[in-house]
C-alpha cells in the first residue's frame, strides 16, 4: 500500500500557447483508489491521457512502476484505460472484445478464454454474451465489457475515463458500488477522472482537486468535504453555507465574529483554520448537516441566527430547510435528520444554531 | 428488418417506392430487357430479323475469341480494382490522419482533376507516353536510360489510364469510412498493447471495409465498361469487351451479338457486384454497434 506506482513530477503539458496542466506533481500508491476531480476543462482528462501515453508531457517526469515513461509508448505501459464513450471494438464480439489484449500479448488460446471467462463471472456477464457483439449489449453490460477487457490482463494501474457520466442514475449507483467492490478484491490501482466530487467521495481513498490544469487540494475524501482548500472545492459538493466573518488573532488562537449581528467572539482551533485565511476577514463555512433549528436554549458556545423558513424539502431520511436569515444574504441550508423538527412549516420564525468552534474558517476571496 | 417483411402488402410502401421504380424499369431494367430481347433475334443481310433463335448464343459459348476478350477485360477489372485499392488505401488513410489538417485543400484538388474531362487527361498521357514524349525526356535528363518508356498503345498503357481515371473513386469511398472510425478505438487499441501496424490489422482495416468494397465495386465496374481508355492509350491490337462490343453493332451490325456480349458482361458486373453487397452487409451487421453505442 505504501509503495508508489506512480509518480509524477512537476508535470506540466501545452497545447500551443494554452497551458493545459501546470506543475502536477503527485504520487499514487499501490492498489491505491485516487480520482481526478474538476470542473470541465480543469486538465483532469488531459493528465489521464499523458498517464496513459496517449499524450506527453510537455516537461516534467513520469514514473509509473519505477521506470521512467517518456520513451514509453501507451502499449507497453501497465496502465489500461477504461474510455469515456467505452470504445468497445464494434466488429468484434464481446469474447473477441475482452481477449484482445491478451491475443495481443500471445497468451496461449485455452488459457485466454478460461480467464476470458473468469473476467466475465467476475463482471457477472452471461456466458452466453460471449458470442454477441457490443451493439446488442445493454449500456451496463457495455460499461462491464469494457471493464473486463481492461483487467483481463491484470494491469498495474486502471485509468477510467469518466465512464459512468452516460448511465442514468440507479445504473451508475450499482455500477458504483461494483466498481468499488472490484477494486478491493483486485488490489490494482485505480485513477478515476470524475467531475462528479459525490462519485469521488464515494469510490476513492484520495481524491485530488483541480482547477484550471492546477492540483487544489490533495487529501482523504473527509477532508476535501471538512476542510477544503478554498471556497470553490467546498462549493464543488452539496450544499454549502459560508458566513461572513471578522477574524482577530489572539494569544490562544484565532477569534471570530459574524460581520452582522452580536455573537460573542468564537476561538477557532489551528485544524480548523484554511492555510489561506488571512487578514482580518474570512468565510465559516457550515455544512447543511452542523446546523440545528433549536427548540430550546442554544448550548454552549453556539452561535444563533434568526430566520424564518423560506422552503422545506423533504427528503425521507432528512429534512432540508432553506432559512432566510439577517446574517445572510442567501437562504441558510439546513439539513435535519431529527423528526421533532419535521412538523415546522414554510413561513415560520426559527432559530438556527451551530457551534463555530466545529466549523472551517476560508479566506473571504473566492 | 419488419419492414422489408411486411413491404409488399404495405400500400404505403409500395406508392412511396414508385417514382423510383417507375424510373429503374424506364432506364434500367426495361433497356436491360429489351437488350436481352434482342439476343434471340438474327441479322440477316443488315436487317434485324424477328425471329427467336439460340443462334447468337450459341455462336458466343462456341466462339473462343469472344470469351478471350472477355477473360482479358474482366482480368483487366481485377488489376485495376486492386491497384486503385492499393493506391487509394494509402492516400485515404494519410488524408484522414496524418494530412488531416489539409484534407479540404486536397478533397478541392481532387476534385477538380476528377472534374477535368476523362479524354483530356487521357490524351495528356499520349503526351507523356509518347516515344518522345514527357516521360521519356524526363528519364533521359534523370539519366535513366534511353525511351524507357515504350508501353504507349500496349494493354499496360489502357491499365495505367484507367487506373488514373478510377483511383479517385475508391479514394472518396474508403476516405469516408476511415474518417467515421472513432479515434479512441485506435486508443483502445493501442491501450491495451497493440503495435500499430496490430492497430492497423484488426481495428481500422476491419472498420473501413465498407468503403473499400465499395470503391473495388465501383472500380470494377467502370472498368468492365472502360473504352476510352484502351482506345486512346490501348492502340486497339488487343481490344476489350466494350471495344467489341462497340465493333459488333457499329462494323459488323450484328446487333444481336453486341447484345449477348453486352449480356454477358452485365452478368459478369452483377455477379461481382451480388457478392460485394454480400459482403458489406457482414460488415455492417458487426458494425451495427456504432449507432447503438452513440
Amino acid at each position: 500500500m505504501s509503495q508508489p506506482i506512480i509518480d509524477s513530477r512537476s508535470i506540466s503539458k501545452n497545447y500551443g500557447s494554452f497551458r493545459a496542466l501546470t506543475d502536477i506533481s503527485l504520487t499514487i500508491r499501490k492498489g491505491e483508489f485516487i480520482a481526478l476531480v474538476g470542473p470541465s476543462g480543469c486538465g483532469k482528462t488531459s493528465f489521464l491521457k499523458i498517464l496513459a501515453g496517449f499524450e506527453q508531457a510537455s516537461s516534467g517526469e513520469l514514473f509509473i512502476e519505477d521506470r521512467e515513461m517518456s520513451d514509453v509508448p501507451a502499449a507497453a505501459r501497465p496502465t489500461r484505460m477504461v474510455f469515456q464513450k467505452l470504445a468497445l471494438f464494434p466488429h468484434k464480439t464481446v469474447e473477441e472484445n475482452i481477449s484482445f489484449p491478451l491475443r495481443i500479448a500471445k497468451v496461449p488460446a485455452a488459457e485466454r478464454a478460461e480467464r476470458v471467462r473468469g473476467m466475465m463471472d467476475l463482471m457477472h456477464l452471461r456466458h452466453e454474451y460471449l458470442t454477441h457483439y457490443p451493439a446488442q449489449l445493454s449500456g451496463g453490460e457495455q460499461q462491464r465489457v469494457a471493464l473486463a477487457r481492461a483487467l483481463v490482463s491484470r494491469p498495474g494501474v486502471l485509468l477510467l475515463d469518466e465512464p459512468m457520466s452516460a448511465l442514468d442514475a440507479k445504473l451508475k449507483k450499482s455500477l458504483q458500488a461494483e466498481l468499488k467492490k472490484l477494486h478491493r478484491e483486485l488490489g490494482t490501482s485505480f485513477v478515476l477522472v470524475t467531475h462528479d466530487l459525490e462519485e469521488a467521495m464515494m469510490l476513492a481513498d484520495r481524491i485530488c482537486v483541480m482547477v484550471g490544469g492546477r492540483i487544489v487540494q490533495l487529501g482523504v475524501p473527509l477532508d476535501i468535504y471538512r476542510r477544503p482548500a478554498n471556497r470553490f472545492v467546498a462549493g464543488f459538493i452539496g450544499e454549502t453555507n459560508f458566513l461572513p466573518v471578522s477574524v482577530a488573532s489572539t494569544a490562544d488562537g484565532l477569534s471570530v465574529r459574524p460581520l452582522r449581528g452580536d455573537q460573542t467572539a468564537a476561538l477557532l482551533g489551528a485544524d480548523r483554520v484554511s492555510p489561506e485565511a488571512h487578514g482580518d476577514a474570512g468565510l465559516l463555512l457550515i455544512r447543511p448537516e452542523d446546523g440545528e433549528i433549536l427548540s430550546g436554549a442554544p448550548s454552549p458556545g453556539m452561535w444563533t441566527i434568526a430566520g424564518t423558513v423560506d422552503e422545506k424539502f423533504t427528503k425521507g431520511s432528512s429534512t432540508q430547510y432553506r432559512i432566510r436569515t439577517e446574517a445572510l444574504d442567501v437562504p441558510f441550508v439546513l439539513e435535519s435528520s431529527g423528526f421533532d423538527t419535521a412538523h415546522i412549516p414554510v413561513g415560520a420564525p426559527v432559530s438556527v444554531g451551530f457551534h463555530p468552534a466545529k466549523s472551517y474558517l476560508l479566506g473571504d476571496r473566492p | 428488418m419488419r419492414v422489408l417483411d411486411r413491404s409488399w402488402q404495405d400500400r404505403g410502401v409500395l406508392l412511396n417506392s414508385l417514382p423510383l421504380l417507375t424510373l429503374l424499369t424506364l432506364f434500367f431494367i426495361g433497356p436491360i430487357l429489351l437488350t436481352l430481347l434482342l439476343t434471340f433475334q438474327e441479322m440477316r443481310s443488315y436487317q434485324l430479323q424477328w425471329v427467336w433463335s439460340l443462334r447468337v448464343w450459341s455462336e458466343v459459348f462456341s466462339k473462343y475469341s469472344y470469351w478471350v476478350v472477355i477473360g482479358r477485360t474482366v482480368s483487366m477489372a481485377f488489376l485495376s480494382t486492386f491497384l486503385c485499392i492499393l493506391i487509394a488505401y494509402p492516400a485515404a488513410y494519410a488524408l484522414a490522419t496524418r494530412l488531416k489538417n489539409y484534407a479540404s485543400h486536397i478533397q478541392i484538388l481532387i476534385i477538380f482533376s476528377f472534374l477535368t474531362d476523362a479524354v483530356l487527361k487521357t490524351f495528356g498521357w499520349v503526351l507523356v507516353l509518347d516515344r518522345n514524349g514527357i516521360g521519356n525526356w524526363l528519364l533521359q535528363h534523370l539519366g535513366l536510360g534511353d525511351e524507357a518508356l515504350n508501353f504507349l498503345f500496349t494493354p499496360r498503357a489502357t491499365l495505367l489510364g484507367v487506373v488514373y481515371n478510377l483511383s479517385v473513386y475508391p479514394l472518396f469511398t474508403i476516405y469516408l469510412s476511415l474518417k467515421r472510425i472513432d479515434r479512441d478505438l485506435i486508443l483502445a487499441a493501442y491501450d491495451a498493447g497493440a503495435s500499430k501496424w496490430q492497430t492497423f490489422r484488426e481495428v481500422t482495416l476491419p472498420l473501413s471495409r465498407p468503403g473499400l468494397y465499395a470503391g473495388a465495386v465501383l472500380v470494377f465496374v467502370l472498368t468492365l465498361g472502360t473504352f476510352l481508355e484502351s482506345k486512346v492509350l490501348g492502340g486497339g491490337k488487343s481490344p476489350l469487351a466494350p471495344e467489341l462490343i462497340r465493333q459488333t453493332f457499329e462494323t459488323r451490325v450484328n446487333w444481336p451479338l453486341g447484345a449477348a456480349l453486352t449480356v454477358v458482361l452485365v452478368a459478369i458486373a452483377t455477379i461481382v457486384l451480388a457478392v460485394a453487397v454480400r459482403l458489406v452487409q457482414r460488415t455492417r451487421q458487426e458494425q451495427a454497434a456504432k449507432g447503438a453505442e452513440a
